[in-house]
């Protein structure tokens, strides 16, 4: 038991550097990983499932994890996940924590009614003073969710903030 | 990875409230967004994994008067993990403060001076929002579309008071010879 516990650090490879100036190397990188990841999933329950964000964050989030759990040595990690060194990996992950806090805060995916987005797409070469505006398509109004889905995630929302208020006052 | 314009929209997805228009020429998309947000955005777009974009090279202010919001704030950041570029506009007139992002690239201090000197537009939360590349007590915004070539102020040496003296512009006509009838003929 204790074997593979103190071997592990001891069989895989030792990073020397990271090559990059300011970052240093984090011997436990994995275990690191694990945790931060773990803590994002946990901090995005508190978005709402409708939100596109919550969709992205918990995509590249679970699959990271499951590269971090299924490897043990760091280089397999860095090529799987094909993002950077680990070092960059945790650095991310805590921004990624850290943009969550705000977001929470700020709450992008609440759209007034008659907001448009208006996508342009330009392919053809032409001289830059040229004023051309093609306009493939508008998406107007955003389509919002439906309103049983947004009041259900409010209740659960609120449920959650509750429940985290009593166990602060214990 | 490289990132192309199919990505750009969906990332329009994951903060519709902040985009208004986004336009994408070969691989360089542009993301018009309102003007109350570009601390928002920019924290975003350098936080988020799917789009690190956390180096800014440039801002600058861009002055269409034909437009409803005569001013544009141009922000440009390229992404060392993705190598690629966006371009973030934000349309002002020229009475609206915009915030400052000097909290998240400190390197936009310089750059938001620029814009406030040559176009006018205000930045929030700056403590030290001067002139930067006019001369001192310079009045204007040189580089709106309503500030003449030569400006107002020329700057010449006066003998008598030995020092250098600030007068009104004035064009001296002498080796042009305005005549209108014929431009092929001397």
């Amino acid at each position: 038991m204790f074997l593979r516990r103190f071997a592990g650090p001891l069989l895989g490879k030792v990073k020397e550097s990271t090559g990059l100036v300011g970052l240093e190397v984090v011997p436990n990188a994995r275990e690191v990983l694990i945790k931060l990841y773990k803590e994002t999933l946990e901090s995005v329950e508190d978005i709402p499932t409708y939100a596109e964000y919550r969709k992205a964050v918990e995509k590249f989030t679970r699959f990271r994890l499951k590269v971090c759990e299924e490897e043990q040595e760091w280089e397999k990690i860095e090529q799987r996940i094909n993002g950077g060194q680990v070092e960059e990996l945790i650095v991310m992950a805590k921004d990624e924590l850290m943009l969550m806090d705000k977001m929470k805060e700020w709450k992008p995916w609440e759209v007034p009614e008659d907001h448009k987005i208006e996508i342009i797409q330009d392919d053809t070469p032409i001289p830059a003073h040229v004023p051309r505006h093609r306009s493939l398509f508008t998406l107007d109004p955003f389509v919002p969710p439906p309103k049983e889905e947004v009041e259900r995630e409010n209740e659960r929302l609120r449920k959650r903030a509750e429940e985290k208020t009593k166990i602060g006052a214990q | 990875m490289t990132y192309n314009r199919l990505e750009s929209f969906s990332i329009v997805l994951l903060v519709p409230k902040w985009i208004h228009r986004v336009q994408s020429k070969k691989q360089e998309s542009t993301f018009y967004v309102t003007p109350d947000h570009p601390y928002e955005i920019l924290l975003f777009f350098r936080c988020h994994i799917n789009t690190r974009f956390d180096v800014s090279i440039d801002i600058c202010g861009v002055n269409c008067p034909s437009q409803e919001q005569r001013l544009r704030v141009l922000y440009q950041l390229p992404t060392t993990q993705y190598n690629s570029c966006i371009r973030i506009k934000i349309g002002v007139n020229e009475i609206t403060i915009v915030s400052s992002v000097i909290s998240i690239s400190p390197s936009a201090g310089r750059w938001e001076r620029e814009v406030w000197d040559t176009s006018g537009v205000h930045f929030s939360n700056y403590l030290g929002l001067c002139r930067i590349l006019t001369d001192y007590g310079f009045e204007g915004h040189p580089l709106r579309k309503d500030f003449p070539l030569s400006g107002y102020v020329e700057v010449r040496y006066n003998d008598l008071e030995k020092c250098v003296v600030y007068e009104l512009i004035e064009m001296a006509q002498e080796f042009c010879y305005f005549d209108l009838a014929s431009p092929w003929q001397a």
